[in-house]
């Protein structure tokens, strides 16, 4: 394969493409796939994990060092999913979820500090991040992989037990406690970012410069050999063969979130799994108020997963003015217009290209 | 009597298994005397996995880490949430005052001497499995239970499983016939190594990955097998009486003294067989214990069990009325017995839980009740020594008799009374 080429060629729409290195390098695809290094000791290997494909990009010493940290890495985003899975009846997410409603149910630490920091987003961000959408994702078939426009009755039902209000959290005895007992958290925005930012300290602790990529949608770095020098590729939501804009990650982790992922047409009218919790009915996005595809900058990739989800519920001027609650943080919205795409951005660093 | 001077353990029996009300408990309910604080010996990746779920019982607070490795503190603290206070002695987190229960996850070969010294201070203690490295180690730590009278629960989490003990009592009840054999495997497609840091491998690699070397590990016999010899244990109600084995280091030949594949074979008194398999090359079979009965067999994986009936009638595959017509017919081979692939029963339903996030909330109640808890040091010390004579019989390359080295074999039938388990 030539050096410049993509070789990241998953479902995904964005691809990391070497831009400076010559010699052969692997497809990553195909579950826990054997280590294979180049002549330049780069090794990767990719691991199916929370509903994704995670591929790890290392600079590791030796194929024993690389072993090492794919097998610790994988170990460790394993412990998280079956942490924060909502479809594994053992996690610690599934058991709160069940006893939450019922009286202050106590969580360790790392579960009850990604919650305080759901809310602390949901709150900068008016609401339109909001990790007890599932009762209403799940109204709307989303949750089934079966979209489907749910009826009046069906649509109010599911909204009263929404809303990140209704979580309280306690840090003093570190409880959790729905206010309304059917609430549901669901935490498939950013348990992936969070997996990502765990993996990465992984790493970083052994001293090996590695890239992670998640589905193609949460990206992060860390060490010089992929924090710059690497590209990422922002595809065009209409055709992922062009390339919107490149950004090298530096020391910020990316995040993209679009309707593609999951949506259905009905009327005419295009409905998407990415549900406006502040608003009874899904976004549609017909016009070109709505943004087809947003890709987010942050210093963690948790913080990126979160943003993204909650930059395209709220739009290019509305997530502008949210962001300056956030620190380092950059963004750029996608949308459709007549002439075919338009690109808005907040503080975007990359280079657009088409 | 105040609970800290609570010494006497009396044998209270089997059963009362901290029910599914103790995990809802509000701490605000919680009385001053009754929250526990936990001090850690070894605050690795296990140390870490373990304080997270003691995290998740109300009522726990971990007040003291103790490691040799300076990067597990910050590590520890981060888990704990809190500036822990931190000693590189155990004897000295051992001294700390406010410290009331203490879990020991250090390596496999101190578990004996943190086991001990942590029993001696007159607190209970969690002590991860495998019991003790050697015969001797088990040995040393069931008397210093007996001795302290101290509660000391082992780290064999999956004897809290639901599904685990629903198979006890089935089994128990003559369900699947007469257990003859268990096969069991833990296969994994993973080196087993820990990444170290860059430029330290000299100073570190046999502190992180001390799985890997003779002098702390008991190889994968200990630390994934010990699951499963427990649960055989229980079902054939005894240690076994014999080991033969076979390993190497075969295809991981990255300067590690710990066999990358193991298979041993275990008779029991009873004239049954566990036959184990660990292998890191591939994970198609994962980890899962096939128990085989005369009317039928379980099939035990960490997240569920499945019953299979055996076919009413398994001994013939020719027609009766042939030995009447007293004749033989002649053809090609008649077709064997074919490995069954139609689905099992999986009858056990209700709350699923993390075994490890059981085993802690057994372990704080039978502290808070002064109960006595399953997984105590006889349970333990039949795992950890079948554990030992197993690695034995392949360092040996003999077959081992495990009356030379443990004398009679002693009873540890743990199978659990009714109503025992969360439903």
């Amino acid at each position: 394969m030539q050096t410049d080429e993509p070789f990241r060629n998953g479902a995904g729409n964005r691809s990391v493409s070497r831009s400076h290195r010559r010699g052969t390098f692997p497809s990553p695809r195909g579950a826990d796939t054997p280590v294979i290094a180049d002549a330049e000791t780069l090794s990767v290997r990719s691991h199916r994990a929370m509903g994704t494909e995670f591929a790890v990009y290392l600079d590791a010493p030796d194929n024993v060092q690389a072993q090492a940290c794919f097998d610790t890495v994988f170990d460790e985003i394993g412990r998280l999913e079956l942490t924060f899975s909502r479809f594994l009846p053992a996690s610690e997410l599934s058991r709160l979820n069940r006893h939450a409603g019922q009286g202050p149910a106590v969580t360790d630490p790392e579960v009850f500090q990604l919650l305080s920091f759901a809310l602390d987003v949901s709150e900068k961000t008016g609401g339109a991040f909001d990790i007890t959408v599932g009762q209403l994702t799940r109204a709307w078939g989303f949750a089934e992989r079966q979209g489907k426009i749910p009826d009046g009755r069906e649509l109010a039902a599911a909204r009263e037990h929404v809303g990140w209000r209704n979580v309280e959290l306690d840090a003093k005895w570190r409880t959790v406690f729905f206010a309304r007992p059917e609430l549901e958290l669901d935490l498939g925005a950013i348990a992936k970012g969070y997996a990502v930012d765990r993996a990465i300290e992984v790493l970083r602790s052994a001293g090996v410069s590695a890239l992670i990529d998640a589905g193609s949608s949460s990206i992060a770095a860390t060490g010089q050999t992929f924090a710059s020098g690497w590209k990422v590729s922002v595809a065009s939501p209409m055709d992922r063969g062009v390339t919107i804009c490149e950004v090298e990650l530096g020391a910020r982790a990316l995040s993209t979130s679009g309707v593609s992922e999951q949506s259905f047409v009905q009327g005419g009218r295009r409905y998407s799994h990415l549900i406006d919790p502040r608003d009874p009915a899904p976004g549609t996005y017909e016009t070109a108020r709505q943004a087809l595809q947003v890709t987010v900058l942050a210093p963690s990739s948790v913080l990126a997963d979160a943003l993204a989800t909650a930059m395209l519920v709220l739009g290019h001027e509305h997530g502008s003015a949210a962001l300056a609650h956030f620190t380092d943080c950059s963004a750029l919205w996608i949308y459709s217009d007549a002439d075919g795409i338009l690109c808005m951005d907040h503080h975007w660093p990359g280079h657009f290209i088409a | 009597m105040d609970r800290r001077e609570f010494i006497g353990i009396t044998a209270a029996g089997l059963g009362a298994v901290a029910l599914g009300l103790e995990a809802c408990r509000s701490p605000h309910s919680i009385a001053p005397s009754d929250w526990v604080n936990v001090g850690v010996i070894g605050v690795g990746g296990r140390g870490q996995h373990m304080m997270r779920m003691l995290l998740r019982v109300p009522g726990v607070r971990i007040t003291g880490l103790c490691d040799i490795y300076e990067p597990r503190f910050a590590e520890g603290r981060k888990v704990t949430g809190e500036p822990t206070a931190i000693y590189t002695e155990h004897r000295k987190l051992l001294e700390a005052r406010n410290i009331d229960a203490v879990l020991v996850a250090t390596p496999l070969g101190l578990h004996a001497e943190h086991v001990i010294a942590a029993l001696d201070s007159g607190r209970p203690v969690y002590g991860e499995k495998s019991m003790g490295r050697t015969v001797e180690d088990c040995n040393r730590i069931r008397d210093a239970v007996r001795r302290t009278g101290k509660i000391f629960q082992v780290g064999l989490q999956y004897h809290y499983a639901p599904w685990y003990r629903e198979a006890l009592r089935r089994i128990a009840a003559g369900r699947i016939g007469k257990v003859t054999h268990i096969y069991a495997c833990w296969h994994r497609n993973h080196s087993w190594r820990r990444p170290v840091p860059r430029g330290q491998e000299a100073q570190l690699e046999r502190l992180l990955n001390w799985r890997l070397y003779r002098e702390w590990s008991g190889g994968l016999l200990a630390e994934l097998g010990s699951h499963q010899i427990n649960f055989a244990n229980a079902v054939f109600g005894a240690p076994p009486e014999s080991a033969i084995a076979s390993g190497g280091i075969d295809y991981w030949k990255d300067g590690r003294e710990i066999p990358d594949n193991m298979q041993v074979i275990f008779r029991y008194p009873g004239g049954q067989t566990l036959e184990a398999s660990y292998i890191t090359t591939n994970r198609l079979d994962g980890a899962q214990e096939r128990i085989f009965g005369t009317g039928g067999s379980v099939v035990l994986t960490h997240t569920d069990a499945t019953y299979f009936k055996e076919p009413s009638d398994p001994y013939s595959a020719v027609p009766p009325e042939l030995a009447i017509q007293r004749k033989l017919v002649t053809g090609p081979t008649y077709r064997a017995e074919q490995p069954y692939h139609g689905k099992g029963e999986s009858p056990i339903g209700g709350e699923a839980e993390d075994a490890d996030l059981l085993a802690c909330r057994e372990f704080i109640d039978c502290i808070r009740n002064r109960r006595r808890p399953e997984a105590d040091e006889n349970m333990g010390w039949s795992e950890g020594v079948t554990v030992a004579l197993g690695n034995r019989a392949l360092e040996e390359g003999r077959r081992i008799a495990f009356s030379d080295y443990v004398g009679t074999a002693v009873s540890t039938s743990q199978q659990p009374s009714d109503g025992n388990t969360r439903s």
